[in-house]
């Protein structure tokens, strides 16, 4: 003889399952807040790590690499002059309809700096200053005179690298590098100002002029790089700026800023993992305490939970009570806990000041300022990983409830 | 329409206690017909509330079978018996075995949620039985609110609104005073004589026995003699 099909009240069992909750306040709620200060808890780191990894994205793309650099081959491995290419003629038109925050060409050469007293092998950059909002060097703080142009002859350095070369605003400076004929050359160069660069690495490694200065100095009209940054870097956007620009520049290697940047990249990804795992351990540790609640719970009610299978309430329906308080109390507490959370990254949406242990920070690539960032995606991990958590803890306190022979429990 | 509600045959229980084999029944035959109102006596373990259990499937004969409104259960699963409990058979225990976090009114209701039937029906069933038990004005109270007496009625409207074949009542008055024992019983007389509702007691009350109009009586596990109001007197 097999049972009729029966629906499940589901209905009945929400409300028994909330009113449940209730009988025992004290427990629950020390349960709901446990729940409640994990996930804001797990909310909070999250978010910092996303603010984290956006910073270590960020200062990579910011630091002179763009979302996307045209090179020419081998300049990666041995940077110079002789690694140049010609800025083709309306290259910019193959980009149409891909939103482009903006482009820059840029020469860039190893030289020596000069001062009356020190030399320093750095990086020399040659930019359009007018192009540069989509680097750090748009935006940096300087104190003397920014480049006025493309055609500035003068020198912008970091004042790590001034102090290092014992200079100031206004010296001169002499510059050698080698030409486009691979002969040395060496210019002058007057000192326009300063920058005070996020940290001393980039300070020292790099200092700017115009680019049509440098050309003319080492003897080219061509360029050793164009870096192209997007209003967003999704990955299906990349790549087709990728693709089209491959397609402008088929000599020239086209590369992403996650190529470029392996170690930003590769850190990138960490902090996915490191969001996933650092959740599976908290919560984890809260599923000991849902899944010892929940058989206590099941344990004081065998009488009740005996009576409703006498009265005719089937074993997979008493499975369903069990998980149902399981996910009320955990739906309870992750809403919860998503409002403190939420509220933690609000209050602290200024960001964290990092700047005391600037070191360390400028090794990992961030920014002296962390700041939280909270994402719909994560939100919704948290929510349905924390929901499957609570079905999952309630799997054994619910086969102990079906184990309850009805005539035995009501015999207690 | 069968007349006959209960029917065992050569119904045996046997529990092992220390590899001991005790016989709570011993190839009991029994029948109980549409209407009746009859109470199983006996003095402890003479296998009254095993008797009652297994018709009511909340316990499973060693050997010997069982049918209810003439449907056999040797083979039901335990879904299969959980749904012949909900649909054909109302329970009344000594201790009411209400749920303290519903009303009355939600208590009587909830056997009907578990059968499916929709919200404004279920409301107006449960309110017609509770008025009918005269308790229609603690609908509202929960079971902690409510004295013994008011439980128990509660329980039977629980049992009753889903119109059962069968009543099963085990051990009704133990949790009771007289007087309460009393008003309970006329309620299970004026439901017997009045709908027809057919009851089965398991008690060792003498005046549970006295309301009952057929009175089987047990003896180590075997049925040992029965009488009838009529030849009572």
């Amino acid at each position: 003889m097999t049972a009729q099909r029966r629906s499940m009240p589901l209905s009945l069992l929400f409300s028994l399952g909330v009113r449940n909750l209730f009988r025992h306040r004290r427990r629950n709620f020390m349960l709901l807040l446990a729940i409640s200060v994990a996930v804001a808890g797990v909310v909070l780191t999250n978010s910092l790590i996303r603010g984290f990894q956006a910073d270590m994205r960020d200062a990579a793309v910011d630091n002179l690499t763009g979302h996307i650099k045209v090179l020419a081959p081998g300049y990666r491995d041995d940077p110079g002059i002789d690694k140049r290419f010609n800025v083709a003629e309306g290259w910019h038109d193959s980009l149409a309809g891909v939103p482009v925050a903006g482009w820059a060409p840029r020469i860039r050469v190893p030289a020596v700096l000069m001062s009356e007293r020190e030399t320093r092998g750095i990086e020399l950059v040659g930019i359009d200053p007018s192009r540069e909002d989509i680097s750090f060097v748009g935006d940096v703080a300087v104190s003397g005179e920014r480049l006025a142009n493309a055609a500035d002859g003068r020198l912008l350095l970091g004042k790590a690298l001034a102090e290092q070369l014992r200079t100031d605003v206004g010296y001169r400076l002499v510059v050698m590098a080698q030409g486009a004929d691979g002969l040395n050359r060496e210019a002058g160069f007057r000192v326009a100002g300063l920058f005070d660069g996020d940290g001393t690495g980039l300070e020292k490694a790099f200092a700017f002029t115009g680019l049509e200065r440098l050309q003319s100095m080492l003897g080219t009209s061509a360029v050793t790089e164009i870096s192209v940054r997007l209003e967003h870097d999704e990955p299906p956007l990349l790549d087709t700026a990728v693709r089209r620009l491959r397609e402008t520049y088929p000599a020239q290697d086209v590369l992403r800023w996650d190529t470029l940047e392996p170690q930003a990249a590769a850190m990138f990804e960490y902090a996915d993992m490191a969001i996933f795992i650092w959740f599976l351990i908290l919560m984890s540790a809260l599923v000991f305490g849902l899944v010892n609640t929940l058989v206590t719970a099941v344990m004081e009610r065998t009488r009740e939970l005996g009576m409703l299978r006498a009265l005719g309430m089937r074993p997979g329906t008493v499975v369903m009570q069990v998980v149902l308080e399981s996910c009320i109390i955990m739906a309870a507490g992750v809403a919860l806990g998503l409002l403190i959370g939420s509220g933690l990254v609000w209050w602290l949406r200024d960001g964290i000041d990092l700047s005391a242990w600037s070191d360390g920070v400028e090794l990992a690539g961030m920014r002296s300022t962390l700041v939280p960032r909270l994402r719909a995606g994560d939100v919704a991990l948290v929510t349905g990983m924390s929901l499957l958590l609570g079905v999952l803890a309630s799997l054994y306190p619910a086969w102990r409830a079906v184990k309850i022979k009805p005539l035995e429990a009501m015999q207690r | 329409m069968n007349d006959v509600v209960v029917e065992c045959r050569a119904v045996t229980r046997v529990y092992q206690d220390d590899s001991v084999p005790v016989y709570a029944l011993r190839g009991v035959d029994f029948q109980v017909r549409r209407g009746e109102f009859v109470s199983l006596a006996g003095p402890s373990g003479s296998g009254k509330s095993t008797l009652l259990n297994v018709i009511g499937g909340l316990d499973r004969p060693t050997s010997g079978d069982i049918a209810v409104d003439g449907v056999w259960l040797g083979t039901f699963s335990e879904s299969a018996l959980a749904d012949l409990r909900l649909h054909k058979l109302g329970f009344v225990f000594q201790d009411y075995n209400l749920i303290p976090v519903l009303s009355a009114r939600e208590n009587v209701e909830f056997i009907l949620q578990l059968q499916g039937v929709a919200g404004s029906e279920r409301r107006q069933r449960a309110m017609t039985m509770l008025q009918a038990l005269g308790i229609s004005e603690l609908a509202g109270r929960r079971p902690g609110e409510l004295s013994g007496g008011q439980q128990q009625r509660v329980a039977i409207a629980r049992a009753l609104v889903t119109e059962p074949v069968l009543l099963l009542a085990d051990e009704p008055s133990a949790n009771l005073d007289t007087a309460t024992t009393e008003d309970l019983l006329d309620l299970l007389r004026q439901l017997n004589l009045e709908r027809g509702v057919t009851i089965v007691t398991a008690t060792h009350d003498p005046l549970v026995m006295s309301y009952a109009r057929r009175r089987v009586q047990l003896k180590d596990g075997a049925i040992a003699g029965e009488t009838h109001a009529e030849a009572a007197g």
